[in-house]
């Protein structure tokens, strides 16, 4: 089990010298009222009576001596905080995100991508504000607490008695306030969020909202909002004006009850070690403890949210992976129809007792086949594909590679042979090249060109100023969507791999782009290509087509025998092409 | 200073609409403030008359003691009731403007062309809403809380120092400001290092949102470790610049307590020297007097008057932002509206509608829509079909003047679009996009969005012609169950609740701009039955990628480039072997 706190291990050093240093300062800052109690009680009277003005300068030169050496230890004990805990930040983040690149598709779909990018920022950042208060404040602000305390005591006991009292009621008064707002934090939070859906609702329909001319209800709706939030906030307010004054109202009566009490004791015994520079200075322990605790309590805060992010990114480090690569043998070619990919009886879901995404598919690949894929939405397309190139590993069923168990084949070396290009045509940021030579590392000039042609986007990449190594914004917003699809594409043929996945790549191309791209891919014989698409069109001259009905391989045929025997595929063709032109033919 | 004035122009018009609050909270902030700086004044003169019945031997019960203490305690009380008011007033009012602001921006949304929401990227515009005005409401509560009261309580600590002790207030307020000036300049030196932490955190951020996203693509071109490396190698950066900030972050602290602890000593210092010598001259020093109830008090004054300067240095930060958050509100309160100078209304079926001559571009540059030319009948079913980027969508954007022609005129029945209340013209529309619009709230919500008066009759009987009665009938609670964008609603389930909606209204035109292209084949023909009902003898304009749903229309449009480059119905461009042609035989294309 990996905590994110182990990373503290690093820095050992430090976590000893800072809050040793710390704790000198508040020896420092304890020992102050000392001295201005011995200038009020001793100096004034010996300058008084003697003349003699070295008890009121010595002592607060001293003081301010001490001010200046708690300032230096400070910056000391700042110092190491600084570097222990952003370094300890850089090693986690740099720990989690490796995690999260080596973690399984599947881990990462039941996670998230919102939370694990969350995590990867927001909850780091925390764990690292937590070490750096760890050695800052952890110990200093009870130390302060409970050092003025224990000077209180010395002073006199039984004053000490009321202001251990005043700090159990501070600490409670700011306890429940702390409580009342967590709690409000969420409530509050969800009115912003309903604000938020709204706006966002709205920009989004706007021209549904003005096609209704609905303007107005739109803005009443948001005014009914904001009227709620602002329903929220009054009670928040409350408690937030009630703070200041209340603890001024606790802090200034306990210096009434200490002034009163004092002054008994100082009247009834005149040889009582009770002064008025004691009193002094039980005042001034009074406001740094009240000072202290106030830190105390926004630790707690923040080590509150320490701990629910320590949780998540725990977890995340703790992730086992459900995906293995454990090689049996070298990674080998096949010649030309020899079997590629078989599956049989494979089944898939995401987790134990759910449903099936796939099942009891039954089909196979053969080297150098050009196979086409079709489907409605949902079908388990793209399932099948995440199959074959290994994102995810079967539930039931067997997968053949080559002729062997996929999952005794390299994993990388599988993810080398099989290139995908996605529907969701992904682009880095980065360059043109930036971007080709994630699919291949290696690829020259003339392969990058070759590649680009084939993917029929030679023409526009050639009219960019700086050709190859255009700019490309992110998420490649710079593109218009055909462009990126044909450079994704592009990436998958630079990589010149044995096998090529089109995952409905070409849905944003116009057919006639569409039909030249396709013959310069099937020109490639040795290539296995695998299409996937959601028009017939795009399907033609396929070796085989596979249908897939809600999960399940429908029929497996070529064009002609799929129209005779596949209901499935006749009612798609039908859709597309009416029954008039059916007949027609 | 001039642009900033400019800038809170705005804001003080709303702070205006609440005169009574500014004069109360004014009077609450001087009640506590003066009774606060008078708290520890007593304590001191409390603590005096101890030491004046320890030197004349007499009973505390004899002296001013109790009345001292009586006064502390009611000033505390004081305090505790006006802070409380003025922070609570305050809390509230602040609220309020941002409550007016929020609402106001809002509304200038659904105010401005839809050209201005099309060129703002929605996630900017919607912080603007919700970031930007929470910004300025922590701008307002600490420029209140924080700023307001504090130059309020250093004046009135300061007159009350100086005509108790001028002295010891001197060395007070000598002294003090040091801090803030420290730190006011740590801060300045230390911002670089802020500023480039940011921009690095972004960065990596960036990297990782866009690796995290793709994951899949990373995976299969076996690009973990690159990635790996990469993200290294900013994280490293980030920790040469985070380690520096951090550090300079941390300094505030420790140097205002060095500020308020040198203070401490020399204040403690001073007022004890004090003591002694005016002990000798009867009492007084140069005008002041002093006594150790006095060192108790300036003591206090100290911490009190430097608090103040500390809290005003830390809001510094957040009435920046709150600026710069009113200078992005300002941006969108000051757009133009949407121009809407036609009166008249459409009252009866539009029998005619003509483009002449119509040119448009968006930007000015790229002429989208050239010399455009058509003329429609009442009935007609048109279609309007063509590449990617052929202008299909601005013919529709034009028709419901989303946006207005560059040059050139749409006339419905001899009426200038332009003269026609555009609420009006729009209401002769009913739309169908590709994009369906499911907002979070109930079908029946959703359903009834352009007619909110309908019977449970002809809600039911719009869902049954639009085929979704039955699938909403199976949701968990009908009509009265809570959907959204994300629920689990199908794409196609989505674009048939928005085909009951505009069925519900029963509008004269039809509009359906690729309303099936996000749906599979199979789906869209139960839709397209829907569709049918719907645009059963009204004018219609059909925007689609896929011919097959087009082909039975009365013309159709091929779009080329910004201008129709053939027109006619199905056979009669297949018989031209034009453009149309060639993209229906790419599509349908024999199987060979």
């Amino acid at each position: 089990m990996v905590s994110s706190y182990s990373f503290i291990k690093y820095f050992k050093k430090e976590f000893v010298l800072g809050p040793t240093f710390k704790m000198l300062e508040v020896a420092f800052e304890l020992s102050m009222p000392f001295l201005m109690s011995y200038i009020i009680d001793e100096g004034i009277v010996a300058a008084q009576q003697y003349g003699s003005y070295t008890q009121i300068v010595v002592p607060g030169v001293i003081i301010f001596a001490l001010a200046v050496l708690g300032l230096c230890s400070t910056l000391v004990c700042q110092h190491f905080a600084s570097i222990a805990s952003q370094g300890f930040g850089t090693r986690l983040r740099d720990a989690l995100y490796s995690k999260i690149m080596n973690m399984s598709l599947r881990n990462i779909e039941l996670i998230g991508k919102g939370n694990l990018n969350t995590a990867l920022s927001n909850d780091v950042n925390r764990l690292q504000v937590s070490v750096a208060m760890m050695i800052r404040l952890v110990l200093r602000a009870p130390a302060i607490v409970i050092g003025s305390l224990i000077c209180a005591f010395i002073i006199d006991w039984q004053v000490a008695f009321i202001f251990l009292g005043v700090v159990l009621l501070i600490s409670l008064i700011l306890f429940f306030i702390l409580r009342f707002s967590s709690k409000k934090v969420i409530t509050v939070q969800k009115k912003v969020d309903n604000l938020v859906t709204l706006t966002n609702d709205s920009l989004n329909g706007m021209r549904v909202i003005k096609a209704f001319n609905n303007e107005d209800v739109e803005v009443n709706k948001f005014k009914e909002k904001t009227s709620d939030y602002y329903n929220e906030m009054k009670s928040v307010n409350f408690v937030n004006a009630l703070t200041n004054p209340l603890t001024f109202l606790v802090i200034n009566i306990t210096i009434v009850l200490v002034i009163y009490f004092t002054s008994g004791q100082i009247l009834e015994s005149l040889n009582s070690d009770l002064t008025t520079g004691d009193l002094t200075s039980l005042i001034q322990y009074l406001n740094q403890c009240f000072i202290a605790l106030i830190a105390v309590s926004n630790l707690v805060i923040i080590f509150t949210r320490a701990f629910a992010s320590k949780k998540r990114v725990d977890y995340l480090l703790n992730i086992e992976d459900d995906l293995k690569n454990n090689p049996r043998f070298a990674r080998f070619s096949i010649k030309n129809g020899e079997s590629l990919i078989k599956f049989d009886n494979v089944s898939f879901r995401y987790n134990e007792g759910e449903n099936n995404v796939v099942k009891n598919l039954n089909f196979e690949i053969f080297s150098g086949e050009k196979v086409g894929i079709i489907g409605g939405t949902g079908s388990g397309k793209s399932t099948l594909i995440k199959l074959i190139d290994r994102f995810f590993d079967r539930s039931a069923g067997e997968i053949l590679y080559k002729g062997h168990d996929i999952k005794d084949y390299d994993l990388n070396a599988l993810h080398e042979e099989i290139s995908i290009a996605n529907q969701k045509a992904v682009l880095f940021k980065g360059t043109i090249r930036s971007n080709l030579l994630v699919g291949n590392r290696n690829a020259t000039e003339e392969e990058m060109i070759d590649a680009l042609k084939k993917s029929c986007s030679y023409d526009f990449v050639k009219k960019f100023p700086n050709f190859l190594d255009y700019e490309i914004e992110e998420g490649g917003k710079n593109l218009s969507g055909g462009q990126r699809q044909r450079l994704s594409i592009a990436r998958a043929l630079v990589k010149n791999s044995e096998t090529l996945i089109l995952d409905d790549s070409t849905s944003a191309l116009d057919y006639l782009t569409e039909k030249e791209l396709k013959q310069n891919i099937f020109g490639n014989k040795d290539q296995t290509t695998i299409i996937i698409a959601q028009r017939v069109s795009s399907l033609l001259n396929c070796d085989k087509i596979i249908v897939m009905y809600h999960g399940e391989v429908e029929n497996i045929g070529t064009h002609e025998e799929l129209l005779k025997k596949s209901k499935v595929y006749k009612e798609i063709y039908i859709s597309q092409y009416g029954e008039d032109y059916e007949r027609a033919n | 200073m001039v642009k900033i004035m400019k800038e809170l122009t705005r804001l003080f018009s709303y702070i205006k609409r609440y005169p009574g609050f500014l004069i109360s909270s004014l009077i609450c902030a001087l009640i506590f403030v003066v009774s606060m700086c008078l708290t520890p004044l007593f304590f001191g003169k409390a603590i005096d008359e101890i030491t004046l019945a320890i030197i004349e031997h007499i009973s505390l019960l004899n002296t001013n003691f109790f009345r001292y203490l009586v006064i502390s305690v009611i000033l505390i009380v004081l305090v505790l009731i006006f802070q409380f008011l003025f922070e609570y007033f305050n809390g509230l009012f602040v609220e309020r403007v941002t409550k007016n602001v929020k609402d106001d921006v809002f509304k200038k949304l659904n105010e401005v062309s839809i050209a201005y929401i099309d060129e703002h990227p929605h996630g900017d515009l919607v912080s603007r809403v919700i970031n930007d005005s929470d910004n300025l409401n922590v701008a307002l509560v600490s420029g209140f809380r924080q700023f307001y009261q504090g130059i309020i309580q250093i004046i009135v600590t300061f007159i009350i120092m100086f005509i108790f002790n001028w002295i010891l207030g001197f060395v007070v307020v000598f002294l003090t400001p040091f801090g803030f000036f420290i730190s006011y300049s740590l801060a300045h030196k230390t911002n670089k290092y802020f500023k480039s932490q940011s921009k690095i955190f972004g960065d990596l951020g960036a990297l990782s949102l866009e690796s995290i996203n793709n994951i899949d693509v990373i995976k299969s071109n076996n690009y973990e470790k690159d990635s790996i490396s990469e993200f290294e190698a900013i994280n490293k950066d980030l920790y040469k610049v985070g380690q520096k900030a951090q550090f300079a972050g941390s300094l505030a602290n420790p140097v205002t307590r060095l500020v308020n602890n040198s203070t401490y000593a020399i204040v403690g210092m001073v007022a004890a020297l004090l003591c002694a010598f005016s002990y000798k001259d009867g009492n007084m020093i140069l005008g002041a007097s002093c006594t150790v109830g006095t060192i108790l008090t300036f003591i206090q004054y100290s911490n009190q008057f430097a608090k103040p300067f500390n809290e005003i240095s830390n809001c510094i930060p957040e009435i920046q932002t709150g600026l710069s958050s009113l200078k992005r509100l300002n941006i969108v309160l000051d757009e133009k509206n949407d121009v809407n100078e036609g009166e008249k209304l459409i009252e009866n079926v539009v029998d005619k509608i003509d483009f002449n001559d119509v040119n448009f571009s968006y930007d000015g540059k790229k002429q989208i829509i050239k010399e455009f030319n058509l003329k429609v009948e009442q009935g007609q079913k048109i279609a309007i079909v063509g590449p990617t980027g052929c202008g299909k969508t601005t013919i529709i954007n034009l028709l419901l003047r989303f946006y207005d022609p560059n040059s050139g005129e749409i006339v419905f029945d001899e009426t200038d679009t332009k003269s026609i209340l555009k609420s009006s013209l729009r209401k002769s529309f009913g739309m169908v996009l590709q994009d369906t619009w499911i907002f979070s709230g109930t079908v029946r919500e959703n359903i009834t969005y352009g007619k909110k008066d309908a019977t449970e009759e002809e809600i039911v009987e719009a869902c049954r012609k639009a085929n979704c009665y039955d699938f909403i009938m199976r949701l968990p609670n009908g009509f009265d169950t809570y959907i959204n964008d994300y629920s689990g609603l199908s794409v196609g389930q989505k674009q048939l609740i928005s085909i009951a909606r505009v069925m519900l209204v029963n509008p004269k035109i039809m509009i359906l701009d690729e309303a099936t292209s996000n749906i599979d084949t199979r789906t869209e023909m139960k839709i397209s039955e829907a569709f049918n009902i719907l645009m059963k003898s009204k004018t219609s304009f059909v925007i689609a990628h896929r011919l097959s749903t087009i082909v039975n229309s009365d013309l159709i449009l091929v779009m080329k480039d910004g201008a129709i480059i053939e027109a006619g119905n199905h056979k009669e461009l297949l018989g031209k072997h034009g453009f149309y042609y060639e993209l229906y035989n790419a599509q349908y294309a024999k199987i060979v």
